[in-house]
């Protein structure tokens, strides 16, 4: 049974939680060992908006404290940059030992609107579903602008990698366009864990490798990982959420409200399916993603 | 900076790739597969630290080092995200400092002041930021945008963006309302970041033209700068401080750092034979791809005896053909092949002072550059990593705390204390 559960900084501005306590409870999520660690915080109606604390600043250096778990970074749907996204993401899975994850946020988008001068979550549902799911495609192709075997590294010869396995990529989609290629590897699990937010985004088109929503929502989701938002407070949601892994229903639980983390230590039933210095995917059960742009890739 | 307790030397390790020497991957004592691993970035921060720099800085670029699409196959070019390693690096240490290279072309201001706020806060106090405004023209195109902004706007854009990111962090603590507007940017409400000890990161900049100097005089506590010569540092640390005087600025409140790319050994012969290696790592297929990647121009496909292709370069060439041909001209005037030509450019990376001598020999000529009010400090660009920056920290560094010109311990906890700057920006 996968655990998962949320993270972020607990207050910020002139009342900033203090540096001393905020590495205190990574302590202490690391010790409780969840398979999953998503940087984003709680919004209104169970949606996930995107944390107070930078997400990829936070997850590089959240991965060296929480060594045993996939470190999920939430970021705004609408308003990330494929190119810094996929940057970021591509030293941190390389850095993490591959066991770095995603989520593009539907949620908190007036935030950032606000924030950046925009104004893209006054958009139709549909528009934004569009640019969410062109945000991802556009990432994952500069990952694929590398294959994952273009470094070689040969000292004596004096190849540092492979010209053939290295492309622009000229990715066009319907909001986001880039050339490519990415100034960073391949990330070392091809793409990092990708999540979604079963009440994000409901008119995607994108099948992640996670899927987090209501217990009632899962079964129609086609992620192969499913996990289930329960309020940790509730221990007959938990119990419900329990019983619907033991039927192969669902893959785990993702505890939510202030309990999150004592529910956390008290379910932990042994270790996590994730071990410091293993990729995430192959521990997850998750394939590794193949490049279309690959030379002589079917696309 | 003459506060004898911290130093006058201000010490800057400069991290970006695997070291100065475009072959320099290839010695035996390089590591360029760690490059890609945590452990390696957590040794050498802990190394920088024990040493009492003031700071860490990794440079960036904005595009593939491809040359027309071709990615050179001889030249070690990791470029991982700055704000990674040095996050990373800042869960290991307390006191160094942690300067990223962030442009200001190609972002928001509110997404980049969340980024230094979530690294200040990480490493409580300790971020610095880089200001550039991107040059490579590739650059536009991995952003939608056909084409690179004219350099004057792109400094008048940063001038904007720096003073949009100082909104944002000026409201975390309660010093500033929520809008924000100016030529280029207009937000209802700052996006909300933590606070940390020194409010913001320390602000460095890195241009040379009469615009990047006019902005570092404007709002840099720190500059980073090639000069070959102590004369070039001498007129370009006089220039900015008085350009920085001029603005009604106290000109100690900046400082100067020179690059300063080294090769040491037991003895000069030693040095020099290591600087001859580090030199002959760069094969003719490796100069070859050195200039491609510098014009934006695939080499690869021309004779390496023939003459240099000059045309058929200006004519495609990624780079404004103006200033390519005003680079090559005076080698085609002179007669020399493609190799040739591309051989020379390969051993002279970039311009700055390169040092090859005993460790004995480097601290003095630190010392006589800082008397001479040539700089402030050094940016060190190691020959290659790690080794020869170990050799640095474990030979010249205690020479320098000897003399009395570098700290033995850290005086204050942030970055900006480092620099020695007041504790506050505001």
């Amino acid at each position: 049974m996968f655990l998962s559960l949320s993270f972020d900084i607990a207050a910020i501005g002139p009342g900033t939680e203090p540096i001393a306590d905020f590495r205190e409870r990574v302590a202490r999520i690391g010790a409780a060992r969840p398979d999953f660690v998503i940087l984003a915080g709680e919004g209104e109606g169970g949606a996930f908006v995107p944390p107070s604390l930078e997400a990829l600043v936070d997850c590089a250096w959240i991965t060296g404290k929480l060594t045993d778990s996939c470190v999920v970074a939430g970021l705004p749907a609408l308003h990330s940059v494929p190119f810094h996204v996929a940057r970021a993401l591509s030293a941190i899975d390389f850095l993490s030992g591959g066991r770095s994850g995603w989520m593009a946020i539907a949620g908190g988008a007036e935030r950032f609107d606000a924030a950046y001068g925009q104004d893209l979550a006054t958009a139709a549902p549909d528009e934004q579903a569009a640019r969410h799911d062109d945000f991802i495609r556009a990432t994952q192709a500069l990952w694929d602008s590398w294959d994952d075997d273009a470094l070689i590294i040969d000292k004596a010869a004096g190849r540092y990698l492979d010209s053939g396995k290295v492309r622009r990529v000229d990715y066009r989609g319907p909001h986001y366009r880039t050339m490519g290629p990415l100034n960073a590897a391949r990330p070392p699990q091809g793409y990092p864990v990708l999540v979604r937010d079963g009440d994000g985004m409901p008119t995607s088109g994108i099948v992640a490798d996670v899927v987090i929503g209501e217990l009632g929502s899962l079964d129609a989701a086609a992620e192969p990982i499913k996990l289930a938002k329960v309020d940790s407070s509730d221990s007959e949601r938990i119990d419900a959420a329990k019983a619907a892994v033991s039927q192969g229903r669902i893959a785990g639980l993702h505890l939510e409200g202030p309990n999150a983390l004592a529910a956390l230590e008290s379910l932990r039933d042994g270790q996590s399916s994730i071990v410091e210095g293993k990729r995430a995917r192959p521990a997850l059960g998750l394939a590794h993603p193949a490049n279309s742009y690959r030379e002589g890739a079917l696309s | 900076m003459t506060n004898s307790a911290n130093g006058k030397i201000h010490l800057w390790a400069f991290l970006q790739g695997i070291g100065f020497f475009p072959g320099g991957w290839r010695d035996e004592k390089a590591q360029p597969s760690r490059v890609f691993e945590r452990s390696y970035y957590e040794d050498i921060a802990r190394m920088v630290e024990a040493a009492c720099f003031d700071a860490i800085v990794f440079g960036d670029q904005l595009q593939g080092r491809d040359a027309a699409g071709r990615t050179p196959e001889r030249l070690a070019i990791p470029t991982l995200d700055p704000f990674t390693l040095l996050s990373v690096m800042g869960g290991v240490t307390e006191r160094v400092g942690l300067v990223a290279t962030v442009s200001t072309t190609y972002a928001e201001p509110g997404e980049v002041a969340a980024k230094f706020a979530a690294l200040n806060y990480l490493s409580d106090g300790r971020a610095g930021w880089n200001i550039v405004t991107t040059a490579h023209p590739n650059s536009a195109w991995n952003f939608g945008e056909p084409e690179l902004l004219e350099k004057a706007l792109r400094y008048k854009r940063a001038a904007g963006f720096v003073d949009a990111t100082e909104h944002v962090w000026k409201q975390a603590v309660g010093e500033a309302g929520g809008a924000f507007a100016n030529e280029w940017f207009a937000f209802d409400a700052a996006r909300g970041t933590p606070t940390a000890p020194q409010g913001r990161p320390a602000i460095v900049q890195a241009g040379q033209s009469e615009d990047g100097r006019d902005f570092a005089a404007s709002c840099a506590e720190a500059v980073f700068c090639p000069a070959p010569t102590i004369e070039a540092g001498q007129e370009f640390r006089n220039d900015i401080r008085a350009r920085a005087a001029a603005k009604g600025r106290d000109p100690d409140g900046l400082i100067i750092m020179p690059g300063l790319a080294f090769v040491l050994g037991d003895t000069e012969d030693e040095a020099r034979a290591k600087h001859a290696r580090m030199l002959d790592f760069a094969d003719d297929g490796l100069c070859i791809e050195y200039l491609s990647e510098s014009i934006g121009y695939d080499l690869t496909r021309h004779a390496p005896d023939g003459p240099i292709p000059i045309e058929d370069i200006c004519a495609s060439c990624e780079f404004p053909a103006g200033m390519i041909r005003a680079m090559l001209q005076p080698s085609v005037d002179a007669g020399k092949t493609l190799v040739e030509h591309c051989r020379d450019y390969a051993t002279k990376p970039r311009g700055h002072n390169i040092f090859v001598g005993t460790p004995e020999q480097m601290a003095e000529m630190m010392a006589t550059w800082v008397d001479a009010g040539a700089c402030d400090g050094f940016t060190l660009q190691p020959g290659f990593m790690p080794a020869e920056l170990e050799i640095f920290c474990e030979k010249v560094v205690p020479i320098l705390q000897e003399k009395g010109v570098l700290r033995r311990a850290y005086q204050g906890p942030t970055l900006r204390e480092h620099l020695g700057l007041s504790g506050a920006p505001w």
